[in-house]
């Protein structure tokens, strides 16, 4: 059996984020890098079910990106993916989620993947459209948002996080590709061993431009920073005096107290 | 009438035979007792604790001799020397005796306790004697009538109390007969050289000869027996600490405090890291719990055991040693348990306070690299996060990592990718760097600097963390991640001299980097700017007003680092008055921050720093002043939740500086 995750390096969200000189994505300057979160879980419950399988079964791990990005390769490799592709493309921050997923789908095509995970989104660009687009050009079964994962004989049971708390669960038959959510498991921290191991894990690097053969359906348009609203206040002062006054901007400024 | 006695009187010389072959068999049974137990200590790995000889033996016999370590823990400790000075005193007595009547008589015809020589033996064995047997009844009601609290008692100890007090009590009784009949009426001048013997020997004054010669022949045989048995329980009771804990005198770690083995990350051979079971530690690691005499010193000292944790030094040493010899292959971890294992702060007050060398941070280090390495094991969720943290950004906060050199902004510092020559580098660690309250030190030192004429560089955004707090939770790996890209960066930019305000930070780079090539002269602030002010360079005006304070001496600085002076040094000249707290210097209390417990929400006990801090108000000082950003954030948040807010406050030691510079 075999199973592929795909993963994306994305800047850590406490980093600072500046528009690129184009206006058009951030700047890449002074940015810490690191294996988007969801992409963790979507790991994780891939290690677990390559355990779970046990012999004969394979795990592909994909990213796709410049080569900073076989760093995320490297961790997911020592997490307990058996073998790795590179798709080097220095500009994939560039592409829309359509054309990233056609590169994926056109990997995976001639792979014969049973089950593939993705994450349930990008914490950078944040489309959560790579995963499901994969799933339609391949023509796999899809379900999204998983914090429940089973496996057994070809069928998957598949627990999604719905709106308002609730939850709902789906029967997939394999192939079938599913993204992954917050709560689905805990990503193990890899041991020194199988960090030791994953250096020798092969890395297949493969050029975007064997894999590419869609073009970009949406276009970004503009990168900022969202323009600054009033800022907040903070009161200080003696407790009776504070209270009058939130009552007093309460009373003027919102509508709660009417 | 010649002051001597007859030795062998009324038993006869020809106990000697018996008597040796007895003796001998009794050493036969110790020494293997003893050889049985090296197979146990051959379980463990291969380490050198022989280097260094002469000087390990002069610490052996120092150590043994002056029962200097015994004594730091006043009433057991002086009943403990006492007792072993005069135990040792009748054993000397036995040897003389043995060496003038099966050696020297027969040999060379030769007498040589007699005169004003035997009188001086008689009179202080007598003494010794005495001594040995006071001391021996305080420590016999001490732990079985006081029953000090964590004293445990086993077999072992009834065992040996019983033993010894036989010995001295029969030794006493044999003399006072003997004098009875042969000095009490016929040399009563010699008699008054055994003040003992004689109220014994007046006891049995009413006696008829052959009533006393009966007695002592019995007597003499009792007390033989007695010791001969002694010889032969040595290996299997407490007893063996007499020589198990000597050898660890001789046996201790030279090296410098605190020294951990940098595991070579590049050997791919290695599969095993860390301590899961008996066969991962070393001999030494096992032979430790042979030589504890379960003190609980130790487990008086520990922070954890103080707070409720499930964590006592003494037991885990305990637990290893039972381990060793019923069960080698079982597992390690799960019998000293992950709570233990990861409640300790690498405090080291443990190990301070030990009077048998026993090492106890380092076995637990070694079961936490076998959690982080081998199974990839946090004490909680926290931890995990921020050694992912540390991964990405090079901090626990998973703050940017370019944003770590913001603290400096306005101030006086180059940072070191200018290119500038500078005369320090101020290695400013995670806390100084990120913390808000602990910026304020970064802030105060580099004032400082200025003030004195040093001009100071920073790493800026390619500065690190150094790696301490993930390495003593056992992840070796992170910590050489971190150490070899700050030693790199630090060695290009060809750096003379490091600052730190971090004890941590300061430990880390000065001795754990040289392990992986950094050598280089560091320093904490502490001892730096105790120089500026001895020099000149930087003149304090104790102004406005004298202030009283009470100092915490950080682990890392005072019992890892041995600097208890130069801070308080610095705190004087600027005008502080100080009341020192009970726990002070090597016995310092540690701040909970140790041991990379920064990083790990404190979930089992009480909280520790609150601990301190009220130990710290007790003094009546309004103002805790400490040298370390890991205890100040613990005091800042042991005051509030101790309730001390309003009453005392804690400072960073540069703090205080900062405002005391002379304009």
């Amino acid at each position: 059996m075999k199973v592929l995750v795909c993963i994306k390096q994305v800047p850590d969200l406490e980093s600072r984020f500046k528009p690129n000189a184009e206006g058009l994505w951030f700047n890449e300057t002074d940015l810490a890098w690191r294996m988007n979160e969801y992409d963790e879980y979507a790991v994780e419950q891939a290690v677990r079910l390559r355990e779970q399988l046990g012999e004969g079964a394979e795990l592909t791990v994909l990213s796709i990106g410049p080569d900073r990005v076989v760093e995320a390769i490297k961790k997911a490799l020592a997490m307990g993916a058996d073998k790795a592709v590179h798709v080097q493309d220095p500009a994939v921050a560039g592409k829309d989620p359509w054309q990233v997923a056609s590169i994926i789908a056109a990997y995976a095509k001639g792979e014969g993947f049973d089950i593939i995970f993705t994450g349930l989104q990008s914490q950078d660009r944040g489309s959560a459209q790579v995963g499901v687009s994969v799933a339609e050009q391949l023509g796999y079964a899809c379900s999204t948002t998983l914090v429940g994962f089973e496996y057994d004989s070809g069928t998957i049971i598949a627990k999604r996080e719905l709106e308002g708390g609730l939850k709902g669960v789906v029967k997939l038959k394999t192939p079938a590709l599913v993204t992954c959510q917050l709560g689905l498991n805990v990503p193990r921290y890899p041991t020194l061993p199988n960090i030791m191991k994953a250096k020798k894990k092969e890395i297949a690097q493969i050029a975007v431009a064997d894999l590419l053969v869609e073009e970009p359906v949406a276009a970004t348009v503009s990168f900022h920073a969202p323009a600054r609203k009033g800022g907040g206040i903070v009161l200080e002062g003696a407790l009776e005096d504070l209270v009058d006054r939130l009552m007093g901007i309460l009373n003027e400024k919102t509508a709660v107290l009417r | 009438m010649e002051a001597t006695r007859e030795i062998y009187w009324n038993v006869g010389h020809g106990v000697v035979w018996p008597m040796y072959l007895f003796a001998f068999v009794a050493m036969g049974i110790a020494a293997w007792g003893f050889w049985r137990r090296l197979a146990v200590y051959r379980q463990g790995r291969a380490l050198n604790r022989v280097d260094q000889l002469p000087r390990r033996i002069a610490l052996m016999l120092q150590g043994m001799l002056a029962q200097g370590k015994v004594v730091r823990v006043l009433d057991p400790g002086i009943l403990h020397a006492l007792f072993f000075w005069g135990f040792g005193l009748l054993f000397i007595g036995t040897l003389l005796i043995m060496a003038q009547a099966d050696f020297s008589v027969p040999v060379f015809g030769i007498v040589f306790l007699k005169g004003t020589f035997y009188q001086l033996f008689s009179l202080v064995l007598d003494v010794a004697g005495l001594v040995a047997l006071v001391m021996l009844c305080g420590l016999l009601v001490r732990r079985f009538f006081i029953k000090p609290d964590g004293l445990e008692t086993i077999r072992d100890d009834y065992v040996v109390h019983a033993l010894l007090l036989a010995i001295v009590l029969t030794g006493f009784v044999t003399e006072g007969v003997r004098m009875a009949a042969t000095e009490l009426a016929v040399n009563p001048g010699l008699a008054r050289f055994s003040p003992v013997g004689l109220l014994v020997a007046r006891a049995f004054a009413s006696l008829s000869a052959e009533e006393l010669l009966l007695t002592h022949k019995v007597l003499w045989w009792v007390h033989f027996f007695l010791a001969v048995a002694f010889i032969a329980a040595i290996p299997f009771t407490k007893l063996r600490h007499i020589f198990t804990t000597s050898a660890n005198y001789l046996f201790c770690d030279l090296g410098p405090k605190g020294a951990l083995a940098t595991i070579n990350l590049e050997d791919e051979t290695v599969e095993q890291f860390g301590a899961a079971t008996i066969a991962d530690l070393s001999w030494k690691d096992i032979f430790d719990a042979d030589a504890c005499t379960s003190c609980k010193r130790c487990q008086d000292r520990c922070p954890a055991s103080a707070t409720g944790k499930p964590l006592s030094p003494m037991k885990v040493v305990k637990q290893i040693g039972e381990l060793a010899r019923t069960n080698p292959a079982g597992n390690l971890i799960d019998t000293v348990s992950r709570d233990a294992l990861w409640s300790c702060t690498t405090c080291r007050s443990c190990q301070e306070i030990c009077p048998a060398n026993v090492e106890h941070v380092n076995k637990i280090i070694e079961m936490r690299r076998n959690l982080t390495l081998m199974e990839g094991e946090f004490p909680g969720d926290e931890v995990r996060t921020a050694a992912s943290n540390i991964e990405v950004n090079g901090n626990p906060f998973g703050l940017a990592y370019a944003s770590r050199g913001d603290w400096a902004d306005g101030l006086p510092v180059t940072l070191m990718e200018s290119g500038e020559e500078v005369d320090i580098l101020y290695f400013v660690g995670c806390y100084a760097s990120f913390d808000k309250r602990n910026r304020e030190i970064a802030r105060s030192f580099v004032t400082i600097c200025a003030a004195a004429g040093i001009k100071v560089g920073i790493l800026g955004k390619e500065e690190k963390c150094c790696g301490e707090p993930v390495r003593k939770l056992g992840n070796e790996y992170l910590y050489q991640m971190m150490a070899q890209e700050n030693i790199e960066l630090i060695k290009a930019y060809r750096v003379k001299r490091i600052v730190t305000t971090c004890p941590h930070c300061f430990n880390t780079l000065a001795r754990d980097y040289k392990d992986l090539g950094l050598d280089l002269p560091v320093e904490h602030y502490s001892t730096f700017v105790n120089r500026l002010i001895g020099d000149g360079s930087l003149q304090l005006s104790p102004t406005p007003e004298p202030f009283d304070f009470t100092y915490h001496d950080s682990c890392y600085l005072g019992r890892y680092m041995d600097i208890i002076d130069e801070p308080r040094q610095v705190l004087l000249a600027a005008g502080g008055r100080l009341t020192e707290m009970d726990r002070s210097g090597m016995d310092s209390f540690c701040c909970s921050a140790g041991g990379g417990r920064i990083l790990a929400e404190e979930k089992l006990g009480g909280r520790i720093s609150a601990e301190r801090v009220k130990m710290a108000q007790q003094t009546g000082a309004p103002l805790l002043v400490s040298n370390c950003p890991f205890c100040l954030t613990m005091f800042e948040d042991g005051i509030k939740t101790g309730g001390c807010e309003g009453e005392l406050k804690v400072r960073d030691l540069a703090e205080i500086v900062a405002e005391r510079i002379r304009a």
